[in-house]
């Protein structure tokens, strides 16, 4: 269960305070895909930043699974990036000197699972992702931008988290793979049990989502 | 996969770039490496040429060098008080004199020479006779090059004589320092000149003296001379209580400036005092300039393989704001992604060492010879103008060979200056990526995400 309540995250520009957070509050239950759509500047990779605690809110509080992540110092904030969010780039920042498979293990390391398990894990993530032996073992430079994002993704669930946050994550590909992804991610949200969260300028896909929220200049509304 | 696994893979993620650093980072340690073998070499020369000659001061009567200049002699009972000034060990007294065909039955050993005879008839010692022989005139001199006689308290040591050098006994022994028997220590080239053994006599002053050793020291001058008690020279030679010079030992070298200074005040002007820390002083002083050179150079080299990884640090890690960024979003610590990038300096700072520490030892001792040859050539001491034959000579005084030695200074590299290249690698790869790792805490995960 994802619950935001009032938070806001303003910045000092000049002499000028933007409220680029402006008091949002909402609920995501256990294992919901939910999309939040809004244009460039409506504070949607602010609003990702916050609840992926990556930045912390001016006000408010975000809860996630029974913890108040705003009150977490340091080394809590990363042990929660590390076992409760998983991210998906639009970008895919994928490692570009590590293999497919060696990308998917790294949140797993971070969180000290042992060698093995991880192995096992990434490989089984990443076939769930539809990633074929011989393209495990390539670099992202070798894989195309579909494979890329859809290596990301596994990574994104390496960790068993409790919370998925996607950042326009078919931003960069075409239609038809854009919907595959979107496909798998519904798909993974529904088998893994996470809750995804996902930001997006594409009305087409944010429609098809368990639910829809509007950012727009700060503030939240469900469509 | 874990940390140093993926900091050394980073370190090869550019191959071009990584030879670059590896190359100008390891001539980095090879000079520094190179500068501390120098200085290290350098200095151990200073030491022990510090503790060999250091320790002496000399005494000779105002005005008086050798048998040049002139002056009143000093007494016994003058120097009876210097035996008494703190720290002085011991004190080696001379009385010196010449023998010539009026006052011994020796040939000396020494030709004349062109420059012996030049210095004789232009000091009016000799007179030049022209007669005419059968190939028509003929240009001879009735000058003979002396034989120096030393008085002495301590027959084992020539190192105060006008031909300086190292005493070495080939036959017989030495005599008693407060022997009064008319006994003497014959030099090599003289013994041989005269067919003296231990045993044989000669006659000086009227008088019959017994060859109880003969003794090489090393150049033909001093192989020229005789060595006798100094209470028989001083008897023979009419000058009781007599002593033309002294050399004063010192216990320690750092003593040496009290002695002379308490030396000058308590034989005021009837004396010159030198010391030979003074003299030794500026004959080391280009090896304690080229120690100085290389103690810079070596801090310059490490300040500049340490700026040297430390840019490059500093450059990757800008490079990788984004990555980093994402490591942090995924739960990577500070602490790991840290260490990910000391792993990757440490490798190529270990690469470099490994470059650089065989350039250190390829090129130390030729860096070091180079170095003091050249500070030889700048600093080369004055000739010295003794003797007569046409051969060159090399006098060795107390000093007079130090420069010799300086040429032969050995840079070696061991395992101990190894280990301290490879220390100071990853002393210059900690510092290097000290920045770095400032850079990378800073990052915020937040940041990276809005500039995306």
């Amino acid at each position: 269960m994802l619950q935001v309540a009032d938070i806001k995250r303003t910045f000092q520009s000049g002499d000028t305070t933007v409220h680029a957070v402006d008091g949002i509050s909402f609920e995501v239950p256990s294992g919901q895909f939910a999309s939040i759509v809004g244009k460039s500047g409506s504070g949607k990779s602010t609003l990702l930043s916050l609840l992926g605690a990556l930045d912390k809110p001016s006000s408010g509080t975000i809860t996630v699974d029974g913890d108040d992540i705003t009150k977490l110092h340091d080394r809590a904030l990363i042990k929660y990036r590390c076992g409760k969010i998983g991210f998906v780039f639009q970008n895919y920042n994928l490692v570009p000197n590590l293999t497919a498979l060696e990308n998917v293990m790294l949140p797993m390391e971070f969180g000290g699972t042992s060698k093995k398990v991880r192995m096992e894990r990434a490989k089984l993530l990443l076939e769930q992702v539809g990633l074929t032996a011989d393209q495990m073992a390539r670099k992202p430079g070798k894989l195309s931008g579909g494979q890329q994002q859809r290596v990301s993704i596994a990574r994104a669930l390496a960790n068993h988290p409790k919370l998925i946050l996607a950042d326009e994550p078919t931003g960069n590909l075409d239609t038809q793979t854009g919907k595959l992804i979107f496909d798998l991610l519904h798909e993974l949200a529904r088998s893994e049990k996470t809750t995804i969260l996902v930001v997006t300028h594409d009305l087409s896909i944010a429609g098809k989502t368990d639910r829809t929220f509007q950012l727009q200049d700060g503030m939240l509304a469900e469509h | 996969m874990n940390v140093v696994t993926r900091g050394i893979r980073n370190a090869f993620r550019n191959v071009v770039r990584t030879v670059s650093i590896v190359v100008i980072l390891g001539l980095s340690i090879g000079l520094s490496l190179s500068m501390l073998v120098a200085h290290q070499a350098v200095g151990q020369k200073i030491a022990s040429v510090q503790k060999s000659i250091g320790n002496t001061v000399n005494v000779s009567p105002a005005g008086l060098r050798g048998f040049d200049g002139g002056g009143n002699a000093l007494t016994a009972s003058q120097l009876a008080g210097v035996a008494k000034i703190d720290h002085v060990s011991s004190v080696n007294k001379m009385l010196m004199d010449r023998l010539d065909s009026d006052t011994t039955n020796l040939k000396t050993a020494l030709e004349i020479g062109n420059l012996g005879k030049h210095f004789a008839e232009h000091s009016g010692f000799a007179e030049r006779r022209v007669s005419l022989g059968a190939d028509g005139p003929q240009e001879t001199t009735n000058f003979t090059p002396p034989i120096t006689v030393v008085g002495t308290t301590t027959p084992a040591d020539v190192s105060g004589t006008p031909g300086g050098g190292t005493f070495s006994l080939q036959s017989g022994k030495a005599f008693d320092s407060a022997s009064s028997e008319n006994v003497a220590l014959v030099g090599s080239a003289l013994a041989t000149k005269n067919n003296l053994k231990v045993g044989s006599t000669f006659t000086a002053y009227n008088t019959t003296i017994t060859v109880v050793g003969i003794f090489d020291a090393g150049n033909s001058f001093s192989n020229n001379q005789v060595i006798m008690p100094l209470t028989v020279v001083q008897k023979l030679t009419s000058q009781p209580d007599a002593i033309s010079s002294a050399t004063i030992t010192v216990d320690s070298v750092n003593n040496i400036d009290a002695v002379t200074a308490a030396v000058k005040k308590a034989l005021g002007s009837a004396a010159d005092v030198t010391n030979s820390a003074e003299q030794a002083k500026q004959t080391i002083q280009p090896l304690q300039n080229i120690q100085a050179i290389s103690l810079y150079s070596l801090v310059g080299a490490v300040a500049a393989g340490a700026v040297i990884i430390l840019l490059a640090m500093v450059m990757i890690v800008r490079e990788r704001r984004r990555e980093i960024g994402v490591l942090k979003a995924i739960g990577a610590s500070n602490g790991k992604i840290v260490g990910q990038f000391m792993t990757e300096a440490i490798t190529l700072t270990g690469m470099s060492a490994v470059l650089g520490i065989g350039l250190g030892v390829l090129a130390a001792n030729p860096i070091t010879k180079l170095l003091v040859s050249n500070s030889n050539g700048q600093n080369a001491p004055g000739t010295g103008h003794m003797g007569g034959t046409t051969a060159v000579r090399v006098i060795d005084g107390p000093l007079g060979g130090l420069h010799h030695s300086f040429s032969n200074i050995h840079a070696v590299v061991g395992w101990s200056i190894i280990a301290y290249g490879f220390a100071a690698a990853m002393v210059i790869a900690l510092a290097g990526s000290a920045l770095a790792s400032f850079f990378i805490a800073k990052i915020r995960p937040a940041e990276v995400m809005r500039t995306e």
